[in-house]
Formats: structure tokens, C-alpha cells, sequence
């Protein structure tokens, strides 16, 4: 008996074409939705993540505590003996020394204070985008050599070709240098335009007398930035006082907003998927009034009204499942289209890039894709049922057969 | 032929030796005259700008080119402030925040008390060490030196042409360009006084090329060469306590 009433229950959804395709168009919409949002909310997220590990810090920072607390160059890394052993450790796929420091650039017509990168070139693009985004000129290859962010080479009016002045207050007292402007960083992100300075780590090593690095940029694949750092600190790899710190560790209280945040969305998505179910149960009680004289009839051909409830609630569950199957297609290939053609990103990187100033927005937004999408889109298949079964259902089964074929 | 040629070769060499010499020499005489000796002196220093004139004055004590401590004794807004240079560093004073003050490098690109020199300035571009001179023209009266900046040389300017008066070698006009061949800043020396055979400006003034009616001049109201300093008043004791130095 239970497979003729699903078997009914499926028959009726095809002869109320209509009915059903509304309540297939709900579902899948609310679907979409769902799915839309944690992957725009998730894609943003790493976004951010994103840009900030490979344009203006690492996926991962191995560097004293001290620096740490105090980005003052004094507090290097006393050596650079675990770099051999960091580049094998699990989960690591390059490593690249870095030597930051504040230095004052002067052009004929400007003097600005910076803060100046010493990076490796051979290995810097193992863990960062900028060498990837020169926009005119090239990379640094040797000492004497500089590259900026296009906004900062524009406020110091200085060309591709021309001599720059940079002063440094080092640990032996001032140090000057004339560096060539090689290349031109034009990123479209706005913190690094304005903000990136990058020599050669020796000429770094010279100015500040530094023999070493502030930290050992680790290249991290995305999303085990967490995992790597904390195996890392575990491990008895690291020497006293040496901590490797993920990005998400990096991003300090900003990454524990974001956590909090999407905690608040919750809410939100769970009222979308209410408002779909809601949906699927004012349509199913406008049919139930509908087909009350079908029911009339159905009943005195010997289904009982529990059974006759059970049809409508499955008629329900069908529709909402189907529609959630719809859902899921669409709304993964809609996240996956708006990835391909990248139409979010110039509006992502225009609005945000300006409203976070700091934060390494990119222009290219990636949507996230995570099977938890479907849980949470799934949360509207059984809230629809629930109240299937409720509403509609508990007017079924109080019907009268014989009142309800007198119906009109 | 050969032996022509080798000769002609040898006297080219010569004489170019013999004008790079030259030039080293006299960037060397140039730079001497004006620096060495030890000074106490008073200052008046006006920055003028387009729509607006400010005057103060400075009580400087400095011995050669690595120390130097400078106070300002008017006007009363500015009064008491007091600039250290020690080595490559400078400190400043100021009595309202009754602090010393380490300027760091982003500081240092401040301009001194608004005016067109900057910290930078005070503590000196080294002419001697970082450009290879070179003779640009030659008179009787005069001699100008036009300076490229070495490769690696810690400084933004392109050229400096340095001309000097004969037979005093005493520096009369610095002009510095920018790597595009635009002359963006003129200092002019003037009023030289004559100290044990030296010749020290009295007289320096500061042109921003770059911006029409901006200047500055510095005039020495008074001063004494040669004189001893005592230590104590190139400490940063003596930027907050006067008299120090006396």
C-alpha cells in the first residue's frame, strides 16, 4: 500500500503541471540562493585571505616573538638554518626570507617614509603575486635595484630607468643608497600600489645590517594555512622563541570578525530557506482546499485520511526534492559561470578596494564550492516537510469524504 | 705613423689625467673652504613664500661637518626649539612637549622650520664622495664643475653644477638637477667673509625651482671661527638646557 501511495503521490505531480512547476521554481530559487550566498560569503572571505597572504604578508610567517610584537628589524631571525628543513616539512611547498624595514625614499621632487621589502627574487614568486603583477620594466635581479607600486612611483615622480635615494637608520648607524627604479608594480590593489617597495634581500642585508631575515615567508596552499602553522609549531623544528604564524593569525582581531560574522549569517540563510518552505506549504494548503472533492472521492475508493495525508506530504517532499536537485545544478553552475567569467570581481575589487583600505583586495574573485552549501539548501526540504505534514496534512486528515465530495 | 699615433694616444691620456685631476682638486678646495672650522654665529632666516614672508633667528654652534647644534631664539611661537646633529642623526627639542626627539628617517625629509632646507640638508649631501667631477667651464674669475652621481650614490639628483670664484675657490652657486635635465633646486653663496684663508658665505640662499616665489635665505648676523666648543653642548643634555654651549 505505501508504494501505491507514492506511486499516486508522483503521478499527481504531473497532473497538476502548473502547481507543481511553481513549487519546483520556489524550491530551486531558494536553493540557488542558499548556495549563492555561502559561496559569494565564503568566496569574499578568501578573497581577502588571499590577497593578504600573497600581497602583503604569507600564507604562513615563521619569525621571533619578538618581531612579532615589535616589526622593528632588531628582532631578526638570529639565523637561517631551518630554511632547508621548513621547504621539506609537510605541507610546504616553498620558502622565501624576507627583510623588512622603514626607510625614508627621495626623489628630486618628493621625500616619503616607507616601509621597504628585501626579498629574494628567485624565490619571492613562490609566495607572493606581486612579482607576477609588474606592470612596467621587470622584476629586481640584483642589489642596487628597486621596484615600487605604480601609485608610490607616481607620488615621487620617479620613471622606470631613474635613481632613487634611500636612507635607513641601521643597527650601525644611517645607510644610504642610490637604487635604479627597474620596474612598476600595477596590481589594481590598492594597498599595494601605494604602499610596495622591494629590493634585493642583500641590499636589505646592507643597509640595515641584518645579517639574516625578519621572517621566512612560507608558501602554503590555501586553506591549510591553520593546519601547516600548528603542525609546524608542534613539531621541535622550530628553535626557542621562533613561531610560525598562519595568515589568519596574522590578520589578528579582523579574522575573528569575519568569524563572527559569518556566524550572523546564519540566521539569515535560515530564513530564506523558511521563507521557501513556507512557500511550499501555502501552495500545498491552497491545493489541499482545491482537491478537497478529489479527496471526497479518493477516500470512498478506500484510501483513509491518514494515508490520503501521507500522499499530500509526499507530494510535498517530491516537489521540494526535485526542486532542490534543480537547485544544486544551477546553483553550482551559476557560482562556477560567475568564477569563469569573473563578473564580480572589478565590482569587488572597486567597492571593497576602496571601503577596506588595507586589505589586499583583488580583482579576480574566485566563488567558493564546499558540499556544506548543500546542508544548509537541504534545511528547506525538511522544514518544508515539517509543516507538510502539520498544516496541510492535519486538515486532511480531519476531512469527511462524504462532505468533501459535496464540495465545490 | 705608429709612434704619431701612440704619441698622440699618450698626450690625450695625459691631459685627460691631468683634468680629472684638476677637477678632484678643486671639488677639494671648494669643499674645504666651506667647511672645517668651528663656529659659534647668529643666524636670520627667512622663508619666503608667494604670499607670506616668516623670519626667525638661530643661535648655531658646529664643529666640522659632523656636529652642530642650532637654537632658535625668535620669534616667541618658535622660540626654544633646538635641532641636534650628531653624525647622520638629528634631534630636535621642543619646549612644549619639553621632549627629545629623535628624528627618524621619514622625519628627516621634514623640511627645517618650514622653510625650503630640509633635516636632510643639514647634515649634508657629500659632494666629494658620491659624484665624479668633471671641469664644465673655466675663466679667469670663476670656475664651474659639473658633478654625476655614481651609480650607487645615495642621492636623487641627476647632476650638480658647482661653480666657484677665483682664485678664492669659495663656492658662488649649486645647482641641482633632476635626472631629466630640469634644474629643480639653486643654492646661492654670497658675502664671504675671510677666515685664516678660508672664504665662508654669510649669505646662502635656497631657490625652489619647482615653485615659483619660494626661497629661502639665510644671513649670518654675526660670528666667531674658530673657537672652542666645549662637548657638553653636542649632547642632547644641552638641546633642553641653555647655556651649555656658552
Amino acid at each position: 500500500m505505501t508504494t501505491s501511495i507514492s506511486k499516486l503521490a508522483w503521478r499527481n505531480l504531473w497532473r497538476h503541471k502548473r502547481r507543481t512547476q511553481l513549487l519546483l521554481a520556489v524550491v530551486a530559487y531558494a536553493t540557488i540562493a542558499i548556495i549563492f550566498f555561502w559561496a559569494y560569503y565564503d568566496g569574499f572571505v578568501g578573497v581577502l585571505l588571499g590577497g593578504q597572504a600573497r600581497y602583503l604578508a604569507a600564507p604562513v610567517m615563521v619569525q621571533t616573538e619578538a618581531y612579532y610584537t615589535d616589526p622593528d628589524p632588531e628582532n631578526a631571525l638570529m639565523s637561517l638554518d631551518i630554511e632547508g628543513e621548513l621547504a621539506s616539512f609537510e605541507g610546504v611547498r616553498g620558502v622565501a626570507p624576507r627583510l623588512e624595514f622603514q626607510a625614508l625614499m627621495r626623489s628630486p621632487y618628493r621625500t616619503l617614509g616607507s616601509q621597504v621589502r628585501g626579498v629574494d627574487p628567485a624565490l619571492e614568486p613562490q609566495v607572493s603575486n606581486i612579482p607576477g603583477d609588474i606592470g612596467e620594466g621587470r622584476f629586481i635581479e640584483n642589489t642596487g635595484e628597486i621596484v615600487l607600486g605604480i601609485d608610490l612611483a607616481e607620488e615621487l615622480d620617479v620613471r622606470v630607468g631613474e635613481r632613487l635615494a634611500l636612507d635607513v637608520q641601521s643597527l650601525g648607524g644611517s645607510q644610504g643608497a642610490g637604487l635604479q627604479l627597474v620596474g612598476i608594480i600595477d596590481s589594481n590593489i590598492l594597498p599595494v600600489d601605494e604602499g610596495t617597495a622591494l629590493v634585493h634581500i642583500d641590499e636589505a642585508r646592507v643597509l640595515t645590517g641584518v645579517d639574516t631575515a625578519t621572517g621566512l615567508a612560507l608558501d602554503i596552499r590555501q586553506g591549510d594555512e591553520k593546519r601547516v602553522a600548528e603542525n609546524l609549531n608542534a613539531a621541535s623544528l622550530l628553535p626557542g622563541g621562533i613561531v610560525a604564524y598562519p595568515i589568519t593569525e596574522l590578520l589578528g582581531s579582523l579574522m575573528s570578525g569575519i568569524e563572527q560574522k559569518r556566524g550572523s549569517m546564519i540566521p539569515i540563510v535560515l530564513m530564506i530557506a523558511l521563507f521557501a518552505a513556507v512557500t511550499v506549504m501555502s501552495t500545498v494548503i491552497v491545493s489541499v482546499i482545491e482537491r478537497t472533492r478529489e479527496f471526497g472521492v479518493v477516500a470512498s475508493l478506500g484510501l483513509n485520511q491518514g494515508q490520503i495525508a501521507r500522499m499530500v506530504t509526499l507530494e510535498a517532499i517530491y516537489t521540494t526534492f526535485i526542486g532542490f536537485a534543480i537547485g544544486a545544478v544551477a546553483g553550482f553552475a551559476l557560482t562556477a559561470l560567475m568564477t569563469a567569467t569573473n563578473l564580480m570581481g572589478p565590482f569587488i575589487n572597486s567597492f571593497y578596494g576602496r571601503y577596506l583600505s588595507g586589505m589586499a583586495i583583488s580583482d579576480q574573485f574566485v566563488f567558493a564550492t564546499s558540499i556544506t552549501y548543500l546542508l544548509w539548501a537541504a534545511v528547506t526540504i525538511v522544514i518544508a516537510a515539517v509543516l507538510a505534514i502539520v498544516v496541510p496534512g492535519r486538515r486532511v486528515r480531519n476531512l469527511n469524504p462524504a462532505e468533501a465530495m459535496r464540495a465545490n | 705613423m705608429k709612434s704619431a699615433l701612440l704619441t698622440l694616444t699618450l698626450l690625450f691620456t695625459l691631459g685627460f689625467a691631468s683634468a680629472q685631476e684638476d677637477a678632484t682638486s678643486v671639488i677639494d678646495r671648494i669643499i674645504d673652504n666651506m667647511r672645517g672650522e668651528s663656529q659659534i654665529a647668529t643666524l636670520e632666516m627667512t622663508v619666503i613664500r608667494p604670499d607670506d614672508e616668516d623670519t626667525y633667528t638661530m643661535r648655531i654652534y658646529s664643529e666640522g661637518e659632523e656636529k652642530g647644534l642650532t637654537r632658535v631664539i625668535a620669534p616667541p611661537r618658535d622660540a626654544g626649539q633646538a635641532f641636534l646633529n650628531d653624525g647622520d642623526n638629528v634631534f630636535i627639542y621642543n619646549p612644549r612637549l619639553k621632549r627629545v626627539l629623535r628624528l627618524p628617517p621619514s622625519g628627516q625629509s621634514d623640511s627645517f622650520l618650514g622653510s625650503d632646507i630640509s633635516y636632510d640638508d643639514l647634515a649634508g649631501d657629500d659632494l666629494r664622495d658620491n659624484f665624479e667631477a668633471s671641469i664644465l667651464e673655466e675663466s679667469e674669475e670663476s670656475i664651474t664643475l659639473e658633478l654625476i652621481p655614481n651609480p650607487d650614490a645615495p642621492t636623487p639628483y641627476g647632476k650638480v653644477h658647482l661653480t666657484a670664484e677665483k682664485p678664492s675657490y669659495a663656492p658662488t652657486t649649486i645647482i641641482y638637477f633632476d635626472q631629466r635635465d630640469t634644474a629643480v633646486k639653486e643654492n646661492i653663496l654670497s658675502e664671504y667673509a675671510e677666515v685664516e684663508g678660508r672664504y665662508i658665505p654669510q649669505r646662502f640662499e635656497v631657490k625652489d625651482l619647482l615653485e615659483e616665489g619660494n626661497m629661502t635665505v639665510v644671513e649670518w648676523q654675526d660670528a666667531d671661527f674658530g673657537v672652542e666648543i666645549p662637548e657638553a653642548c653636542f649632547s642632547q643634555n644641552a638641546l633642553e638646557r641653555e647655556g651649555v654651549c656658552e
